[in-house]
C-alpha cells in the first residue's frame, strides 16, 4: 500500500475511534447519572417512611 | 417485561452497529474521487442527521414547556425534559460531527475547515445549544426550565438565518463547499446500502441514548419536586 | 412613547449621566480592542480598510458586553427589580427602554471612538460614507436588543458574566457578518453592501419583536 493509503485509512480509523469514545463515554456517564438518580430516589423512599 | 423489551433493543442496536460497521468497512467500494476516506461518510452523515434531528426535538419540547407551564404543568414537565435530552444528545452527536468532518476533510480535499453555509451553521448550533446546556447548568433556582426554553427557541430562530446568510456570503466568495450533497454522489448500491444500515444504526443508537436521557431527567425532576416539597411539609 | 417607557428611559439615562460608569468602561474597553488589533495586525492602505470592519465589529461586542453586564446588575440591587415586576405595566416597556438606553451609550461610544478608528488606521472610505451611519446603527441595535435580553435571561446565574457573551454571541453571529461586510464593502467600494443592510434589517426586526414577545415570560419567570 502507498504511504497515501495508510495515511488514509489512519484517518478513517481515527475518525471511528473518536465517534466511539464520545459516544460510549457519553453513555457510561449517562449510566452512572441513572444509577445516582436511583440511588437519591431509594434514599428518598428511605426518608419518608 | 419491560425489561425484556429494553434489552432485546439494545441488543439490536449493537446488532445494527456491528452489521453497519461492516458494510462500511469491508462491503463498500472505495470511492472513484476519494478512495478509502470516502468511509468516513458512514458514520459523519448519520451523525449529522441524528444531531439535526434531535435539536428539532428539543425545540419542540422548549414549545412545548412554554406552551404548558400554567396549565398542564405536568406535560410541561416531561415537555422540558424533552428538551434538555435533545439538547445534550443533539450535543454529543454534533460534536462527532465536528471531529469526523475535520478530519474528513483534511484527506478528501486538503483542508480541514471551511466557512461554507453547511460548516458554519453546524457549528453555529453546536454553540448555541452549547450555551443552551451551561445555561441549565449556571442558572439557579427554579425558573431555569423557562429561560433555557426561551433560549432554545432563540437559538432554533437563529439558525436559517446563519444558514442564509452564509449562503449568500458563499455566493458572492465562492469556496470550497465539502461534500455536496451526501446521498447524490453515491449510485454504487453496495455503498448506498452501507450508508443505510449505518443511518439506521445511528437513529437506533440516538434514540436509546435519548429515552435513556430523557428518563433520567425526569427521575432527576422527580426528586427535586419531592425534595421540595419535603422542604415546605417541614417549615409548616 | 408611552409614559412608562419614557420614564424608564430618562431614569436610566440619568442615572448614567451621574456616574458615567458604562460610557466610561466601554470607550475604555473599546480603545483598548482597537489598539491592541493595530498593534497585532499593523493596518497599512488597503489591507486597513479590509480589517476595519471586523475590528471595529469586535472592539464595539466586547465593549457592549461590559456595559450589558451591568445593565439589569443595577436593578437587582435593593430590590428594584422586584418592584419593577409588581408595576403593572407590562414588562416589554422596561425592555425597550433598557435596549434604547443602552443604544444610546454604545453609539455615542462609537461616535467618539469613529476619529480615533479613522486616525490610527488611515482610513479614507473609498464607497458611500453616509451608508455607514446606517450600518452601524442597525448592527448596534442587533448586539444592544439581543444583549439587552439574554442579560436579563442569565440575571440569576452563578456566572452572569460569563454566561452572557456565551449565550449572546453565536446568535449574534449572523448580524455579525452581515456589520463587518457591509462596513468592508463601504470602505474598501469593492462590493455592494445592500444585501448585508437587507439582512441587518431583517435580524433587527426579527429579533426584536421575538424579544419584545417574550421578555414578560422570563421577567415573570417564577
Amino acid at each position: 500500500m502507498d504511504p497515501a493509503t495508510v495515511l488514509d485509512h489512519q484517518f478513517v480509523v481515527a475518525a471511528y475511534t473518536v465517534t466511539w469514545v464520545l459516544q460510549l463515554g457519553y453513555l457510561t456517564w449517562l449510566g452512572l447519572k441513572w444509577r445516582s438518580e436511583k440511588r437519591n430516589a431509594a434514599r428518598r423512599t428511605d426518608h419518608s417512611r | 417485561m419491560k425489561k425484556i423489551g429494553i434489552a432485546l433493543y439494545a441488543m439490536a442496536t449493537v446488532a445494527l452497529m456491528i452489521w453497519g460497521f461492516y458494510q462500511a468497512i469491508y462491503v463498500a467500494p472505495d470511492d472513484a474521487l476519494q478512495g478509502y476516506i470516502f468511509r468516513i461518510i458512514y458514520y459523519h452523515v448519520p451523525s449529522a442527521s441524528v444531531a439535526f434531528v434531535f435539536f428539532a426535538v428539543s425545540l419542540l419540547g422548549s414549545v412545548g414547556f412554554l406552551a404548558n407551564r400554567r396549565g398542564h404543568t405536568e406535560w410541561a414537565q416531561v415537555a422540558d425534559a424533552w428538551a434538555v435530552a435533545g439538547a445534550e444528545v443533539g450535543v454529543v452527536f454534533c460534536t462527532v460531527v465536528l471531529i469526523t468532518g475535520p478530519i474528513w476533510g483534511r484527506r478528501a480535499w486538503g483542508i480541514w475547515w471551511t466557512w461554507d453555509a453547511r460548516l458554519t451553521t453546524t457549528l453555529v448550533l453546536w454553540l448555541i445549544y452549547v450555551s443552551y446546556l451551561l445555561l441549565r447548568r449556571f442558572a439557579a433556582g427554579p425558573q431555569v426550565q423557562t429561560l433555557a426554553a426561551v433560549l432554545g427557541i432563540f437559538g432554533a430562530l437563529d439558525v436559517p438565518i446563519v444558514y442564509m446568510s452564509n449562503r449568500w456570503w458563499r455566493t458572492q466568495h465562492p469556496a470550497p463547499v465539502f461534500g455536496g450533497d451526501p446521498g447524490s454522489g453515491m449510485k454504487d448500491p453496495q455503498m448506498l446500502q452501507a450508508f443505510g444500515w449505518n443511518m439506521l444504526a445511528w437513529f437506533a443508537w440516538g434514540i436509546f441514548i435519548l429515552i435513556l436521557r430523557f428518563n433520567v431527567e425526569r427521575k432527576h425532576q422527580q426528586y427535586a419536586e419531592e425534595e421540595a416539597q419535603e422542604a415546605l411539609a417541614a417549615n409548616i | 412613547m408611552t409614559r412608562a417607557l419614557w420614564t424608564h428611559l430618562l431614569k436610566d439615562l440619568r442615572i448614567e449621566w451621574r456616574s458615567k460608569e458604562a460610557i466610561n468602561s466601554m470607550l475604555f474597553f473599546a480603545l483598548l480592542v482597537v489598539v491592541l488589533f493595530s498593534l497585532a495586525f499593523d493596518p497599512r492602505g488597503a489591507f486597513s480598510r479590509d480589517i476595519a470592519g471586523g475590528v471595529l465589529c469586535v472592539a464595539t461586542m466586547f465593549a457592549s458586553v461590559s456595559a450589558l453586564n451591568q445593565a439589569w446588575a443595577r436593578e437587582i440591587r435593593h430590590q428594584v427589580l422586584d418592584a419593577q415586576r409588581m408595576a403593572p405595566t407590562p414588562g416589554a416597556e422596561l425592555f425597550l427602554a433598557k435596549v434604547l438606553a443602552n443604544f444610546l451609550f454604545v453609539s455615542i461610544v462609537q461616535i467618539v471612538l469613529a476619529p480615533v478608528f479613522l486616525v490610527m488606521y488611515n482610513l479614507r472610505v473609498e464607497g458611500n460614507a453616509w451608508l455607514l451611519a446606517l450600518v452601524l446603527p442597525l448592527a448596534t441595535w442587533a448586539l444592544v436588543a439581543n444583549g439587552t435580553f439574554f442579560a436579563a435571561l442569565s440575571i440569576r446565574s452563578r456566572n452572569r458574566e460569563l454566561l452572557l457573551p456565551l449565550i449572546l454571541f453565536p446568535i449574534f453571529m449572523p448580524a455579525l457578518l452581515a456589520m463587518v461586510l457591509a462596513t468592508t464593502a463601504i470602505l474598501t467600494g469593492e462590493s455592494d453592501p445592500s444585501l448585508w443592510i437587507k439582512l441587518l434589517v431583517g435580524y433587527d426586526i426579527i429579533f426584536t419583536t421575538v424579544s419584545l414577545l417574550l421578555f414578560d415570560v422570563i421577567f415573570h419567570a417564577e
